[in-house]
């Protein structure tokens, strides 16, 4: 590989992709700002709806409000508004007309003075997200209040200690640092680094290889007695250049984003010193190889530009696997998974943002084993121009 | 000087070129003329050590283009088929990016620059990226962009094509200046009076097949016809109902 004839064609593809404005717009400022802004965004509204939900007073339609006076008379008095339900509690909460609806049973106030228990009816939506979730909580911890107030009353008329009924006392040991509080929400940092990254490279992955057989500068570009590997390889280069810079600036937006994230109301402390940027830097820079190499090869396939849009665009549901994984599924880490591409950079992350030491063979596996697959994909996009069947769209 | 021996190629069932030799020699132009789809561009394709023919060899200045292609395609410049300029990119950095990949030293691909600049009238738009170039301009990048490393075999595939009067015109002044400088040119067309005009020697493919070779008047006089265009119907079999 002539390495003169490399630098040619890597300046040549970034001076070319540098001036096209779309590119740089789409590539790097799109991927670097995308996910640090839409974080900032759902992560307040969230909190903020949360928090509203929780100051506001709560308004809950009770149906047979007359069956039991006594407790409706316990919620006023906890400054709760009581209304009145038009149409059944069903349609209600399907109508998301309101979060929760109570309905006193007709035996209600017999039941209450016979000392039996009496049956009231909560409507809700057990998979209503956030601020719904917070009335029907509110609501059932002033039930429970108002069950064990009566309760504890009865007992007391019969000379019974209420202590007698607490059989066992919990007592909640939350190990939970204020870090890690911080990481279970931003267990999808990880994810939008990556895809800032695969963004970054997408489109000169795409322009280099089968946008160049589009426009027909490929046949010209390799009568050049330059070998087609050499060639292949500074667009490789051009395109995994522009991955790299994205990624940087997805980092630097996060660092600079982090004001306005509401760490503070969360009870949540976030710590991104200069050590973690760079670590997080060292563990993702090899993906950009990995990237830019998978993009290459897909495209290469492509007919056309928009057919190679389409399919390199698919390859960035890719790392997200991983993530939506350690979303969901508390995997245990173990040392060979940091070898395993997009799932060892998630890990390391994610172990810095929860505050803990990262060994530096979890980060060196994550760094090597990223760059052996991505150095064995750079060398099949390199090898696979060689073929006469890439050469020509017809 | 370019030598071709017995080369072929097939795509599937189809036999785009089956057993095609030619010679085109130093000092001269030589044209290897047929109707669309009858093996030309594959043909050169071979020629330029683009794609491997499957028997037969090509020489280029004695250099086998398959054993050596990097050898061989420093020693040729070549117009091919596909015209693609990067659009980005000004007529003079299109032409550098190509003297660089050459392997060529910046002075001397500025020099050379500036005297094809002279050469082929590009002066008015060197310096402009190429998006929205007439056909005519963007040919004239074209051959100036394969030209920069100054080869002695410069072979065009329909180098005309789509050209307006003047920029043919320009252009075939431009050949007959570098036969006179001993080169050797080849080049592909199906446009009789462009043969008629600039070559010395034409070779016909037909069915990706050679079926004559010689000077426009050996190829009348074979035929019995006045002019080429006659000629040319005649030895691809006459005029075929489509």
């Amino acid at each position: 590989m002539n390495l003169k004839s490399l630098k040619t064609v890597f300046f040549k593809e970034v001076l070319e992709n540098a001036r096209d404005k779309r590119t740089v717009m789409s590539s790097i400022v799109m991927g670097a700002l995308f996910g640090p802004i839409l974080m900032v965004i759902i992560m307040n509204t969230t909190i903020k709806m949360q928090q509203d939900k929780a100051e506001q007073k709560l308004e809950v339609p009770v149906i047979n409000q007359a069956g039991a006076a006594h407790l409706m008379d316990f919620l006023s008095a906890q400054d709760v508004v009581l209304q009145e339900l038009k149409g059944s509690p069903e349609e209600a909460i399907k109508n998301k007309d309101h979060d929760v609806v109570l309905a006193i049973s007709d035996d209600f106030a017999e039941d209450f003075s016979q000392g039996r228990p009496a049956k009231v009816m909560l409507y809700h939506d057990g998979s209503a997200k956030g601020a719904a979730k917070v009335s029907v909580n509110r609501l059932r911890s002033l039930l429970n209040a108002y069950d064990r107030s009566i309760g504890t009353q009865r007992l007391q008329l019969r000379g019974i200690s209420p202590n007698l009924t607490n059989v066992v006392m919990i007592e909640q040991h939350d190990q939970a640092t204020k870090e890690s509080r911080g990481a279970m929400l931003l267990t999808v940092l990880p994810y939008f680094l990556i895809m800032g990254l695969f963004m970054g490279s997408m489109y000169l992955a795409i322009d280099t290889t089968a946008g160049e057989k589009e426009r027909k500068s490929l046949e010209p570009l390799f009568l050049n007695p330059v070998k087609r590997d050499t060639v292949l390889a500074g667009k490789l280069a051009a395109t995994v250049a522009f991955g790299l810079l994205t990624l940087v600036l997805t980092i630097v937006a996060f660092k600079l984003t982090l004001p306005w994230y509401p760490f503070e109301k969360l009870g949540m402390r976030f710590n991104m010193g200069m050590q973690v940027m760079l670590i997080m830097l060292l563990v993702l820079a090899p993906l950009a190889l990995l990237a830019g190499a998978i993009q290459t090869i897909i495209a290469a396939f492509a007919h056309s530009y928009r057919e190679a849009q389409t399919y390199v665009g698919l390859v960035l549901i890719v790392p997200m696997i991983p993530s939506m994984l350690l979303m969901f599924m508390p995997i245990k880490e173990q040392l060979w998974m940091m070898a395993v591409p997009i799932l060892g950079q998630n890990l390391v992350i994610n172990e810095l943002m929860r505050g803990d030491v990262v060994g530096w063979d979890a980060i060196g596996l994550a760094i090597a084993g990223t760059l052996i697959v991505g150095l064995a994909l750079a060398w099949i996009a390199v090898k696979l121009y060689n073929r006469e069947k890439m050469l020509f769209t017809d | 000087m370019i030598s071709v021996e017995n080369i072929s190629k097939s795509f599937g069932e189809v036999t785009a070129v089956d057993n095609v030799s030619l010679q085109a020699p130093d000092g001269k132009i030589t044209a290897l003329l047929g109707a669309n789809g009858a093996g030309k561009t594959t043909s050169m394709r071979m020629i330029y050590a683009l794609i491997k023919p499957e028997g037969g060899q090509v020489l280029v200045d004695g250099i086998n283009t398959h054993e050596d292609p990097v050898a061989a395609r420093a020693r040729m410049g070549v117009l091919p088929d596909a015209r693609g300029l990067y659009k980005r990119l000004t007529a003079r950095e299109n032409i550098v990016y190509f003297g660089r990949l050459q392997g060529m030293k910046e002075a001397k691909i500025k020099e050379r620059c500036e005297e094809l600049v002279d050469r082929l009238g590009m002066g008015a738009f060197i310096d402009r990226k190429t998006e929205g170039f007439s056909q005519g301009q963007r040919v004239k990048v074209a051959i100036a962009r394969a030209l920069i490393h100054d080869p002695q075999n410069i072979l065009l595939d329909e180098p005309t094509n789509g050209l307006d009067v003047m920029s043919t015109r320009a252009i075939r002044r431009f050949l007959k200046e570098q036969r006179a400088l001993g080169k050797c040119i080849l080049f592909s067309s199906h446009v009789m009076q462009e043969v008629s005009a600039v070559c010395d020697e034409i070779t016909i493919i037909d069915g990706g097949r050679i079926v004559a070779s010689g000077t426009e008047s050996q190829l009348r006089d074979k035929t019995g016809s006045d002019n080429l265009e006659d000629a040319f119907v005649s030895l691809v079999g006459g005029e075929k109902l489509v």
